[in-house]
């Protein structure tokens, strides 16, 4: 099992104080501005999870319910995105993890002769490519598992140190910096052959 | 080169990337991609990996981002309000406890008083004074904090859906 990181980066800054006493006092106008900041770095966070955006949108809401519900546990020390995206990686592995043993009970069924339907979705990556290279990254990144998209993902869109990767990943920052590795890997291999397009 | 150089500058590409290096690495790092064209394709590759997870833009919809802010707004309302209510309840319920204990010691005497003047045993008046003023009084003061389980009433619930 993983080491837990226990030394996390503290900020001073006000603002991590601000969102902790708007939770706590469930200021309304506040914590739907919050949502609204936020939406689309949740939402990303969530399609690099799940590979779904219908789900990721679902995710996203049952994310901010289950902010407020935990609202007393945030407690303003530390920044505020860690600890949001830790929330939303929880949901995703638990529908995942439903989601898997509803698969695996249909498939059991579909031994006894019911069919299983064929997954109707395309990968949210696939759909925003836009170049050949884009395409084959988009391949990678379909193929890669969730924690290394997330690793990715955390590291060079959201900038989160390595650190505060491993406090939403639960993981040891060894384990983080080798995940990011992988992902790398696997997008330079990706590409390797193809040309820069944006 | 010397294969360990080659190594080395794979290592410090990766830590550039993921952690940061010193500037002395730095420095060194920079010196030997500018000779090693092999390393440099890496270096090249490396960044063009980092950059190409900035090519898939999802396309937000605001009216969905609208009704999740919405429905997540609501919510906290309902559940600063539930919890205002059951502050609320809780002081009642404690002032009412107070109350009860206060009068109790205020009528203590004159009760015993009471029960002396009519011949009645101790046991006898202390029961009654039990069952007919400390029993009520907790009951109507704790009753409020138990009324929603006690009628079953989930209308002002505080968000337990997720």
């Amino acid at each position: 099992m993983v080491a837990v990181v226990t030394a996390f980066s503290r900020v001073s800054e006000p603002e991590s104080q601000c969102i902790a006493r708007a939770l706590r006092r469930r200021d309304s106008e506040f914590i739907g501005r919050m949502v609204s900041r936020y939406h689309y770095r949740l939402l990303r966070y969530l399609v690099y999870w799940t590979s779904r955006r219908e789900l990721a949108e679902d995710l996203v809401q049952e994310t901010w319910m289950r902010v407020l519900e935990r609202a007393g546990q945030y407690n303003g020390r530390l920044r505020f995105e860690p600890w949001l995206f830790s929330i939303a990686r929880n949901l995703a592995i638990d529908h995942l993890r439903k989601q898997q043993t509803a698969t695996h009970r249909m498939c059991r069924e579909n031994e006894a002769g019911v069919e299983v339907p064929a997954p109707d979705f395309e990968s949210p990556f696939f759909a925003a490519a836009r170049s050949e290279d884009a395409k084959r990254i988009a391949a990678a990144l379909g193929a890669l598992e969730p924690i290394y998209r997330e690793a990715l993902l955390l590291r060079f869109q959201e900038e989160l140190s390595l650190a505060e990767i491993a406090q939403v990943a639960r993981a040891s920052i060894s384990t983080v910096s080798s995940r990011i590795q992988r992902g790398l890997s696997m997008l330079q291999a990706a590409l390797g052959g193809g040309t820069d397009a944006a | 080169m010397p294969l360990e150089n080659h190594e080395k500058a794979r290592f410090l590409l990766h830590r550039a990337l993921v952690e940061g290096i010193s500037l002395e690495e730095r420095q060194w790092l920079e010196a030997h991609v500018r000779e090693c064209a092999e390393c440099g394709r890496y270096a090249d590759l490396s960044a063009r990996a980092v950059r190409a997870l900035d090519w898939f833009a999802l396309e937000l919809d605001p009216a969905a981002a609208l009704r999740v802010e919405n429905l997540v707004r609501s919510r906290a309302e309902e559940t600063r309000s539930a919890e205002t209510r059951a502050k609320s309840l809780w002081i009642g319920t404690a002032a009412a406890i107070f109350l009860t204990f206060a009068g109790s010691a205020v009528m203590w005497r004159p009760l015993a008083w009471l029960a002396g003047q009519w011949n009645l045993p101790s046991p006898v008046w202390q029961i009654g004074f039990a069952a007919f003023w400390w029993l009520p009084s907790l009951l109507l003061a704790f009753l409020p904090l138990f009324r929603k389980r006690l009628l079953g009433d989930d209308s002002d619930s505080n968000g337990e859906t997720v």
